[in-house]
């Protein structure tokens, strides 16, 4: 989880020639970049999501060599601790708010709000940030897709069952249902829906697109903003259509938080039959299902793998 | 565990209470995360709400387990959230002072929890409000007092109406209370904003004597200012036929409410069993 910084990449306002000898990853990256000066040092009157009031004056930024004591460097490195471990804290806390919004993340975005000029440690602020929120409240940090920068947060606690689901006394409670019916057409249209097909849908259940609604609000806004740019939802115009319509289909957080075979499971219920009754359907949810255990085993397996590796190398994978 | 080491650290250089001490860390399990989910998720909850969540969360994943006595599990989960500067605040409703508690940041001076759910204009009228209410005298600010505002927000330009409904939006997110077209704080806001406003308003912020929390709504003393809580009135004042002000000894003029007794609220809606459950948590 920890990578040191490229020491390359590091300014360094200062020649101090400061190296302590035997340290693990996370010491030598603090290390490293207190020998730059630069950002941990320093006062920042840069904005973040929590005040900073650093206790004692800052460091000038060029002192001369040998003029500080051993105990300026001892609180000088104290500081640099106290202030990567807010950063972190404050960037566990921006994840937490932005994911309430369902909203993705970016690598940028977290520079920009949180990390500021940590901007060299971002690697090891997220991954201690990512490390948090699975320890402590149960999520995990994921990357969609490999070249983007792009997070969100899935809930790795084990879904409630039906009767465990009241009593978790309702939150998102009504959009999800509206969400999970939008899944189930899709799905059943073969893995895409018009448009109109779903507004003729939710239309039969008594909700209009710019009518206000008690429980979803405003289901135009809910559908064609909130579940797209939430990831729940893809939206596209359909490809030589004429006149031009749009379509809908299952977007790759609904592809990560839910499976076909639970969607057919609702849809059945719904229509008071078994999942069997839809073959297709059917037979392609049990496809997904043995795709997703296949994933999930050659997931486990590397992970083992590499913690047997790290082990025969003695270093700690944390 | 680097998480461990960075903790270790910090605690022992902290000026803080856990100097000195070893301070042991609790242990997380789905039990605590599926609690701060469910707490995070609902911003702010009653006790009896807390006590219903976190049996529902050993239920889910740990039905063997006996449950944590309520205070023992809060410090536990509060132990860990210290390296992420977060807390599982308790505090009372100021008005009948029942217990509420809430998931609070320590560090933060902003009202940043409400900067993802709102516009910068809303979040503008929000401040305004929060202004109004400060520095006035019973702790409510009028919706007329406030819409009249309306023309100095930052951002997008805002029409009365809208702004109606941006206040309601507040009331549903627990952030403002609405007594007859009159709104105060949450004990939501009160409990996640209260370090902000200390900071921010130090003139015009309010405190109680009692508790010396800060103060929204209360009781003052007409002879020498002095305000306090209404359930630290009811506290301070419980069976005293002359009550008197704690700074000035003059006569205090105020009807002293009742303590808030959770029994008779659990009487007033079910069983003997909770009943029992409560009487035997004396505290």
């Amino acid at each position: 989880m920890l990578q040191k910084p490229e020491s390359g990449a590091l300014p360094t306002l200062r020649a101090e020639g400061e190296k302590d000898g035997g340290r693990d990853g996370e010491t030598q990256a603090l290390a490293a970049s207190q020998e730059a000066a630069s950002p941990l040092l320093q006062e920042t009157p840069g904005e973040h999501l929590g005040a900073r009031r650093e206790e004692g004056p800052a460091e000038p930024a060029l002192a001369p060599r040998g003029a500080r004591t051993l105990a300026d460097k001892a609180s000088a490195r104290r500081r640099a601790y106290r202030r990567l471990d807010r950063t972190v804290a404050e960037l566990v806390q921006f994840l937490l708010v932005k994911d309430k919004k369902k909203s993705p993340i970016t690598r940028s975005e977290m520079v920009k709000y949180v990390i500021g000029d940590l901007k060299d440690l971002s690697p090891e602020i997220i991954a201690r940030a990512a490390e948090h929120l699975r320890y402590v409240f149960g999520f995990e940090l994921k990357q969609l897709g490999r070249k983007q920068h792009t997070y969100i947060l899935i809930n790795k606690l084990k879904p409630l069952e039906e009767e465990e689901e009241e009593e978790d006394l309702g939150g998102d409670g009504p959009r999800l249902g509206l969400l999970i019916m939008i899944l189930g057409l899709i799905y059943m249209k073969g893995n895409s829906a018009r448009e109109t097909q779903v507004w003729e849908m939710l239309r039969r259940l008594g909700v209009r697109p710019s009518k206000y609604h008690f429980l979803f609000g405003y289901p135009k806004r809910l559908i064609m903003e909130d579940f797209v740019q939430q990831r729940y939802l893809s939206y596209r115009q359909v490809p030589h259509s004429n006149p031009p319509e749009c379509e809908f289909s299952w977007g790759p957080r609904s592809n990560l938080e839910i499976s076909k075979m639970k969607v057919l499971g609702f849809v059945a219920k719904l229509h008071k039959k078994e999942p069997q009754h839809w073959p297709v359907q059917y037979r392609e949810a049990l496809a997904d299902e043995a795709d997703r255990a296949r994933a999930k085993a050659r997931a486990e397996a590397s992970m083992r793998a590499r913690a047997r590796a790290t082990e025969t190398a003695g270093i700690s994978p944390w | 565990m680097e998480e461990g080491r960075a903790e270790r650290r910090r605690r022992t250089e902290a000026p803080s209470h856990t100097q000195g001490g070893t301070r042991r860390t609790g242990v997380m399990t789905d039990v605590h995360r599926r609690f701060l989910q469910l707490l995070m998720t609902h911003g702010v909850l009653e006790e009896w709400d807390v006590r219903r969540l976190q049996k529902h969360c050993y239920r889910v994943h740990d039905r063997t387990a006996a449950v944590e006595e309520l205070e023992d599990f809060i410090n536990n989960i509060n132990s860990v959230l210290e390296s992420l500067y977060i807390e599982i605040k308790k505090g009372a409703t100021e008005d009948d002072g029942r217990p509420v508690y809430a998931l609070v940041n320590l560090a933060t001076t902003s009202v940043s929890k409400m900067a993802s759910d709102f516009a910068e204009n809303e979040l503008d009228l929000f401040r305004k409000a929060l202004e109004l209410i400060i520095d006035s005298e019973t702790g409510f600010a009028s919706s007329t007092n406030i819409l009249n505002l309306v023309d100095q927000l930052k951002g997008k330009k805002m029409r009365k109406k809208e702004a109606e409904q941006v206040l309601q939006k507040f009331v549903q997110n627990k952030w403002l209370i609405e007594k007859e077209g009159e709104f105060t704080l949450h004990s939501r806001a009160i409990l996640e904003m209260e370090q902000y406003i200390r900071e921010t308003y130090p003139d015009a912020v309010k405190i109680c004597n009692i508790c010396h929390s800060l103060l929204i709504q209360g009781q003052s003393c007409e002879t020498c200012g002095i305000r306090m809580h209404l359930p630290c009135v009811a506290k301070y004042f419980q069976s005293n036929s002359e009550p008197r002000c704690p700074h000035c000894n003059d006569y205090w003029p105020h009807e002293i409410p009742e303590i808030f007794d959770p029994e008779k609220e659990r009487e007033a809606s079910t069983s003997k069993a909770n009943r029992k459950s409560l009487r035997s948590r004396q505290h």
